[in-house]
């Protein structure tokens, strides 16, 4: 495997909305293989004649793979880029996977400023975002971490409040929760690891410029 | 009580005789290069007094040391990396010494972060200083005593990307970006995140040749060639002198012979904030973190009250080990010696035997009691002996 360690790129994708828009983005540019599908049982797609490999893992691994140089590139969301506190390169904003991190409140006992909720606790799956964003309000916060379904939170009196990913505010009115402050505004990222970004400069760079020219020209 | 289970710190690791066994031959290969370049080896304290460690334009990361209060009330930190040690060293102990003065060391140093790939909170470092030299001859004798370095560790295949702290600072300052910005600019380079990066640059008013030179930057990789390129965008004194000592220090490396490992990466800033000229790292295909990593640091000695250039690096021993084990070149010497074994009465005997042939250079395992051909011949294969010398 060392041989071709130079040779071959490693892409990782993650699992969910973000694979099949990275894959035909990816497709634009030349970069894909046959069979590559988020419900292939292989974990290990590879396009031999490009010198290509996929590997599709769990969302949240996507930047461990990259950091540690098992894949040398991957695309991510940037909430878990942000979480994860990865030391890898960003290269690019992809544009796609459009939604933003707000802190949501039940509607019908909403308090009247952001900093009447100091010393509440609040529910997510991004403690670290969270804590950067209350720090700056100067705002002191128990978090706690949920894995899924972070409106429950609230509902169930586990928390006063949750900090979540929104694309359509969709999930909150059902849940008769608001949004009461938004704290940024995410998209997908094409990654890098440290050393394949200079061992694989040539490759990776040409792909970058690729993209780069699919972006602008998309309207 | 028998189910015992003793743990150690968070970040420790215990080196088990094969492991240990090569990682003391890496560390002797270098020790030796190092000497026979003229670096001698020093050592010193595992602890430092926090406010050395964070004392001037070297500013360790404060969360990022392991930290405790001594008996004098004071707070001591477990040392993060060598060169600040040295260059307390070079202030405080050699005042006197003829310049320039080469240093190195082989030691273990601490850092609180989460465990990488290849580093966990005690790590071990060889590395050398040379101060009192600004010249490029200086800049290259330590970039190549770090390729020869690599290569006497068994590494084979990697690469040592070269750039310069003050063509970025140049560039920056050649657009007019305002000091702040410019370093909120380098900040976010630092931490790799060019969608940032590019973002700000956007935001910035100046002209449409200063933003794609700026975003050009992180984008100048590759080998001589690049330097043409980086040329041309070098406009103003300090961008142009950064290319010009590259170009100097490069055709000094093809001297050294060592230019096949080199290539030049203008975008590269170290994570470490008092280099000031040349920096470099060395990185191996499938290990997803540099090896090696240095740069010349003409201010952190002036604050200790010296105002001395220096330049210096550091390579990391288990990286090494890493690399090579997965280069498949890995040293381990599998050879356990001679089983020395002995019947009844023949102890000092075999105490003879077994001296002639340490001093032959043999590994000798002596017997603690007599026994006899068959249960000796069985020990002996049973524990992996390349041969077993029995005395009757």
């Amino acid at each position: 495997m060392q041989d071709n360690d130079l040779e071959y790129l490693t892409i990782a994708l993650p699992k969910g909305k973000l694979f099949s828009l990275s894959a035909q983005l990816l497709k634009k540019v030349g970069y894909d293989a046959e069979n590559l599908s988020e419900k292939s049982r292989k974990l290990v797609i590879s396009n031999e004649e490009k010198k290509i490999r996929f590997i599709i893992t769990k969302t949240a691994d996507v930047p461990t793979y990259v950091e540690y140089g098992a894949a040398d590139i991957g695309v991510i969301g940037k909430d878990v880029l942000l979480e994860s506190e990865k030391d890898v390169y960003e290269l690019l904003d992809l544009g796609f996977g459009a939604c933003h991190l707000m802190m949501a409140v039940p509607k019908d006992r909403k308090r009247a400023k952001l900093s009447d909720y100091a010393h509440t606790r609040v529910a997510t799956k991004f403690p670290h975002i969270a804590e950067e964003f209350f720090t700056r309000q100067g705002m002191q916060m128990e978090y706690v971490k949920l894995n899924g379904s972070i409106e429950l939170g609230p509902i169930v009196g586990l928390s006063e409040s949750i900090v979540d990913i929104v694309e359509t505010g969709a999930t909150l009115k059902e849940n008769r929760l608001e949004e009461i402050a938004r704290i940024m505004d995410l998209t997908a990222r094409l990654i890098a690891n440290r050393v394949s970004f200079r061992l694989k400069f040539d490759r990776i760079e040409a792909l970058v410029r690729d993209l780069k020219k699919i972006l602008q020209d998309a309207p | 009580m028998e189910n015992i289970v003793l743990k150690i710190p968070y970040g420790m690791r215990d080196f088990l005789p094969d492991e240990a066994k090569e990682k003391r031959l890496i560390e002797n290969k270098i020790a030796e290069l190092f000497s026979k370049w003229g670096y001698k080896e020093v050592v010193t304290p595992t602890m430092e007094y926090l406010d050395t460690l964070m004392f001037g334009a070297n500013r360790a990361d404060e969360s990022r040391l392991i930290k405790f209060v001594a008996k004098d009330n004071r707070t001591i930190a477990l040392r993060h990396e060598m060169t600040t040690p040295i260059a307390r060293l070079a202030a405080m102990r050699f005042k006197d010494s003829p310049l320039p003065l080469k240093l190195s060391y082989i030691s273990g140093v601490y850092r609180n972060a989460e465990i990488q790939k290849g580093r966990q909170c005690e790590f071990y470092q060889a590395g050398v200083e040379l101060i009192g030299s600004q010249s490029a001859a200086a800049d290259a004798e330590i970039i190549a005593l770090a390729v020869y370095g690599i290569l006497a560790a068994g590494i084979k295949n990697f690469k040592v990307s070269i750039g310069r702290v003050d063509f970025v600072k140049g560039i920056m300052e050649q657009y007019r970006i305002p000091s702040d910005v410019a370093e909120n600019l380098q900040q976010v380079m630092e931490r790799r995140n060019l969608v940032e990066y590019e973002k700000i640059i956007d935001s910035l008013e100046i002209s449409a040749e200063g933003k794609a030179a700026l975003k050009e930057i992180p984008y100048l990789k590759g080998n001589g060639e690049i330097l043409n390129r980086a040329r041309n965008m070098a406009l103003n004194e300090q961008s142009r002198y950064a290319i010009e000592r590259l170009t100097e220090v490069y055709s000094i490396l093809e001297a050294y012979e060592v230019s096949e490992y080199i290539s030049f990466d203008l975008g590269i800033l170290r994570d470490m904030n008092y280099y000031t000229g040349v920096v470099f790292e060395a990185y191996t295909a499938g290990l997803g973190f540099p090896l090696c990593g240095g740069g010349r640091y003409d201010r952190l000695l002036s604050d200790f009250g010296r105002p001395l250039p220096a330049i210096g690096f550091a390579i990391g021993i288990e990286r090494i080990l890493l690399a090579k084990e997965r280069e498949g070149n890995s040293d381990k010497d599998k050879s356990t010696g001679i089983y020395i074994a002995y019947a009844e009465g023949k102890l000092k005997e075999a105490i003879a035997k077994a001296k002639e042939l340490r001093l032959a250079g043999k590994i000798i395992c002596l017997a603690l009691q007599a026994e006899n051909e068959e249960q000796a011949k069985l020990y002996g294969g049973e524990n992996g002996f390349d041969e077993v010398v029995y005395l009757k």
